[in-house]
């Protein structure tokens, strides 16, 4: 193969490896925003309350 | 809801990146072409070298939120466990993929087994991958976080290793190619794009460990919600 083979398939996988691991990041937390808000809204839950919830996840399962 | 900070961060990585590809293409001298199997291959290292930065940096961040969950239970060493294995991960295999292609156009192979960096380096993004895996297979308890953050904290110490292997048991893969000794340093331009290429990969990694902290807190606050659903 020659010289600029190499160069485009080293950045053509970087690029890709990137832009995957991008988007499935962005696109994740977005869904699981929309899911809370969802749960939220169907425990009718207030914002103070949704706070207090969300400082109680810090802890862990025993 | 949404913060939208480690957005802004991987929007100026990104940009960061483009800008360093076209530099590293259009702007950044040639090397000699007698130096090189190889030569325009080797514009491979613009992105290859700040994704092992960058891919340290993720490792670091990995260590210290072990020790934090390990040692003080801290919540936010374990976010920052997950964060920093995550783009360990995805770094650690940038540099990796990147390693093996000018590899195999400059040296005949794209590995080499015998070279000691390359395969503690091979090995730090193993145990990410490991982390990674492993925690999502796993229900999440102290006992499993106690476990990874072991595996995070003992893997740290290929960090230093694989960094003095790069001084002092350079085999087939080149020295560093700044802070080296004066037969490693580079021409000042290409030494700048490599300088942009760095700190462009930091700040993209620092938008996505915020973005995985944020993750992990969603995540939490469902499993919180979903017990009040169930009426637990």
């Amino acid at each position: 193969m020659e010289d600029k083979t190499y160069l485009s398939i080293a950045y053509l996988g970087m690029i890709l490896g990137l832009a995957i691991w991008t988007w499935t990041t962005i696109s994740r937390s977005r869904k699981l925003e929309l899911r809370i808000i969802a749960m939220e809204e169907s425990l009718n839950i207030k914002q103070a309350e949704a706070d207090s919830i969300a400082a109680a996840n810090d802890k862990p399962a025993e | 809801m949404r913060g939208k900070s480690g957005d802004m961060y991987l929007l100026a990585g990104f940009s960061g990146l483009m800008i360093t590809l076209y530099l590293a293409f259009n702007w950044a001298p040639s090397v000699d072409i007698n130096a090189f199997q190889s030569p325009e291959a080797q514009r491979i290292f613009y992105w290859h070298v700040p994704a092992a930065w960058a891919a340290f940096i993720a490792f670091t961040v990995l260590f210290i939120g072990s020790a934090l969950w390990f040692f003080k239970r801290s919540p936010l060493g374990w976010k920052l466990h997950i964060a920093g294995s995550e783009a360990g991960l995805a770094c650690g295999l940038m540099a990796v993929w990147s390693g093996c292609v000018w590899g195999a156009a400059e040296w005949g192979t794209p590995w080499d087994w015998e070279d000691f960096r390359l395969n503690t380096f091979g090995l730090l993004t193993l145990l990410a991958l490991f982390l990674v895996l492993g925690r999502k297979s796993q229900p999440d308890g102290v006992e499993s976080r106690d476990t990874f953050s072991t595996f995070g904290l003992y893997g740290f110490v290929l960090v230093p290793i694989t960094y003095i292997a790069t001084r002092i048991w350079v085999i087939r893969h080149p020295g560093p190619v700044i802070a080296g000794d004066e037969n490693s340093s580079i021409s000042g331009d290409m030494a700048l794009v490599l300088i942009i290429g760095a700190l462009s990969f930091t700040v993209l990694i620092i938008g996505h460990i915020m973005t995985s902290i944020e993750i992990t807190k969603f995540e939490q606050r469902i499993d919180r919600l979903q017990k009040e659903l169930d009426g637990e």
